[in-house]
């Protein structure tokens, strides 16, 4: 994974400093002044950077710090929390929980993966001895419940979904409510992409969270996005209760710091991370160890957990 | 920061210490429109360069020359050097008694399939006949999602389901196409990471196994700094992967998604500074009629504001 990179380029950043004997000004400035080049080159956006350096540095306050402060470690530590609050809104996402129905709506932008997440987080938790099922409210795009359809056969996955009714709001009330009678603890509903720049499009998205009240409306986020990420994400946060994101395509080179923007419009956690095309190609996404790989882990494995 | 601004009337020639702030504000500026942070590097660079030891003529501020100096290289950055006119080439094939085809490539849900079938509604209103071939053969529902398209659009498709060779499914499709006298063929095909050596492989055998008219990139207008990588990694692997003395690499891109960005035009320059390729179509939208022609004069000003 890509942002590894980003994680050597911060902790070669902050040895390049400790390598300085006296710790001033100047030393932090191009310390910070390398992070924020990292961090845009892997697409956090803009001004996210700019307050990130901007907090650090008032942590770090050097003028303030005591001698005999072991300057490199504060500064450290400040990278360290600055990153895991970016990624950390500090409150865990709504976990489904067995034999009690649990409703999950699946929201983002256009071709960011809902569809092909969707069938991956059903597989996991069927795995998991979870009831999953799949309801395709997707009636805009040409093919889409042809794609529903032929991902849940091959997870052995019921599916519901329509090719003449046009209106996603019904097919979501009539798949939620099929697969409650038949019992089962996970329905999952893919819906069409959009963007906010076309307000019909969030307000359908409105109405079918108001019909269907999920429990969770997980928003899907492609790695490769850049400084739109911020804009699209609150605007969905905006629009429906956003309490997860799930970030796709991270096999690819990107950074995926558009993805920590994005979290940090919705402050909603990460919960999986796509990796492939197919469906196991899925994994759980955690903060602390995630952020602690980020920087080359070792010394900071001390930070976790405080 | 006023030094920003500050008027150096008088003052000899520039250094590169007069010119560093606006630069710098100029680089911050391209990147939150997102531009890739390499490409505003390598522009400020550029400015930088051709404005070192200038004289600044009187009663102008350094950070309006800096600008001036920038928006002459993004024009003539984003002004194709070679210009491609599909509807001319589509007629001098169509003399050879042979279609003129058309791959779509890109990586995963770019919005290949989509404006494949916005290129071949375009392509009827100039009464150009049109084949659909869907070589695809990988994701779940692609070949539906095409069959649809070609349905509404009364366009003929020539489809052979799922796991099929997609670099055979192509040739056939365009020996059909010879064969009925179809004017051009458009070859949808899955999306792949640029990173996929085996998927590049596959594509590289398509491209080079059956010689299109037109390779066209399709990256969307959301990307952030990947934009780089796929374009670069995507000439380079049909390159290297390639068994021709001569491989084909991209002609042309299709930028889309245009209509959900706002003023965050800058993944346009990304693409076409690394490649040197022409923007030739703008995907703004999701319904046929939304494919638009870029507008170089737009974009620089957005980019500069
Ligand atoms: N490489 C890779 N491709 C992925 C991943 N997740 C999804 N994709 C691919 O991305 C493309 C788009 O995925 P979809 O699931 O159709 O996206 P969507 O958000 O449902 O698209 P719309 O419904 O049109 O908005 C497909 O080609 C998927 O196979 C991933 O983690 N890695
Ligand atoms: N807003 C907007 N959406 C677009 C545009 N072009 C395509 N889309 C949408 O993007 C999504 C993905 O489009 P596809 O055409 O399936 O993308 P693809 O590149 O063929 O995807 P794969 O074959 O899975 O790699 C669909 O929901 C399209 O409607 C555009 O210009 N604007
Ligand atoms: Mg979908
Ligand atoms: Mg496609």
């Amino acid at each position: 994974m890509v942002l590894a990179e980003l994680g050597g380029r911060i902790t070669r950043a902050i040895q390049q400093m400790s390598n300085v004997t006296i710790i001033d000004e100047k030393a932090l400035n191009e310390c910070l002044n390398e992070i924020t080049r990292a961090l845009l080159q892997s697409d956090v956006s803009f001004p996210l950077v700019k307050e990130m350096q901007t907090n650090i540095k008032k942590i770090v306050n050097l003028e303030d710090l005591a001698a005999g402060h072991n300057k490199r470690r504060i500064i450290e530590q400040a990278i360290f929390s600055e990153l895991c609050k970016m990624l950390d809104p500090g409150k865990p996402a709504f976990a489904p929980k067995k034999a009690k129905p649990s409703i999950v709506m699946f929201v983002g932008l256009q071709g960011a993966g809902k569809t092909t997440t969707c069938t991956k987080y059903a597989y996991y938790h069927q795995k998991k001895g979870y009831k999953p099922a799949l309801v395709c409210a997707d009636t805009f795009r040409a093919g889409a419940f042809d794609q529903l359809k032929q991902n849940a056969t091959k997870a052995k996955i019921p599916f519901y979904g329509s090719y003449t009714e046009s209106d996603p709001v019904k097919i979501a009330v009539e798949g939620v409510d099929r697969f409650k009678k038949e019992n089962c603890d996970l329905i999952i509903v893919d819906t069409s992409g959009r963007h906010k720049q076309e307000a019909s499009l969030f307000e359908e998205m409105r109405q079918v969270a108001e019909a269907t009240k999920p429990d969770l409306v997980i928003f899907v986020m492609d790695s490769s996005i850049g400084q739109a990420a911020f804009d699209q994400a609150q605007a969905f946060k905006q629009s429906v209760a956003v309490g997860a994101v799930i970030i796709t395509k991270m096999d690819g080179h990107a950074k995926g710091g558009g993805a920590l923007s994005a979290v940090a419009a919705t402050k909603s956690p990460v919960i999986f991370i796509g990796t492939g095309e197919h469906m196991d190609e899925f994994e759980v996404f955690d903060v602390k160890p995630f952020v602690s790989r980020l920087l080359g882990m070792g010394d900071w494995s001390g930070f976790v957990d405080k | 920061f006023s030094s920003v601004f500050q008027s150096i009337t008088g003052k000899a020639n520039l250094e590169k210490t007069d010119l560093g702030p606006a630069l710098k504000a100029l680089k911050e500026r391209l990147m939150t429109k997102n531009v890739a942070e390499e490409i505003a590097e390598k522009l400020c660079e550029s400015v930088e360069a051709s404005l070192e030891g200038k004289k600044l003529s009187s009663f102008t501020r350094i950070s309006s020359t800096v600008q001036a100096a920038m928006e002459d290289a993004l024009v003539r950055i984003l002004t194709p050097r070679r210009s491609i006119d599909i509807l001319r080439d589509v007629n001098a094939a169509k003399e050879q008694r042979r279609p003129y085809v058309v791959v779509f490539v890109g990586v995963n849900g770019v919005g290949k399939s989509t404006n494949l079938a916005k290129v071949a509604y375009w392509l009827q209103q100039h009464k150009v006949s049109v084949m659909m071939a869907a070589c695809d053969t990988f994701r779940a529902g692609a070949v539906e999602q095409l069959r649809t398209h070609a349905r509404r659009l009364q366009i003929p498709i020539y489809e052979k389901g799922y796991a099929k060779d997609p670099a055979a499914v192509a040739k056939e499709a365009i020996k059909v196409a010879t064969d009925n006298g179809s004017d051009v063929v458009l070859v949808d095909t899955a999306g792949r990471m640029q990173d996929n050596e085996p998927l590049m492989r596959a594509l590289s055998n398509l491209i080079n196994g059956n010689q299109p008219d037109l390779v066209l990139f399709v990256g969307e207008a959301l990307v952030g700094n990947d934009a780089v990588d796929q374009l670069s990694k995507f000439n380079q692997k049909l390159s290297d992967l390639s068994t021709s003395g001569n491989p084909r690499l991209i002609d042309g891109i299709l930028l889309t998604k245009f209509d959900t960005i706002d003023d965050k035009v800058g993944a346009a320059l990304s693409m076409v500074y690394i490649s040197g390729s022409p923007v030739m179509f703008v995907g703004c939208g999701q319904s046929y009629t939304d494919l638009k022609k870029l507008n170089v004069k737009a974009i620089v000003k957005t980019l500069l504001k």
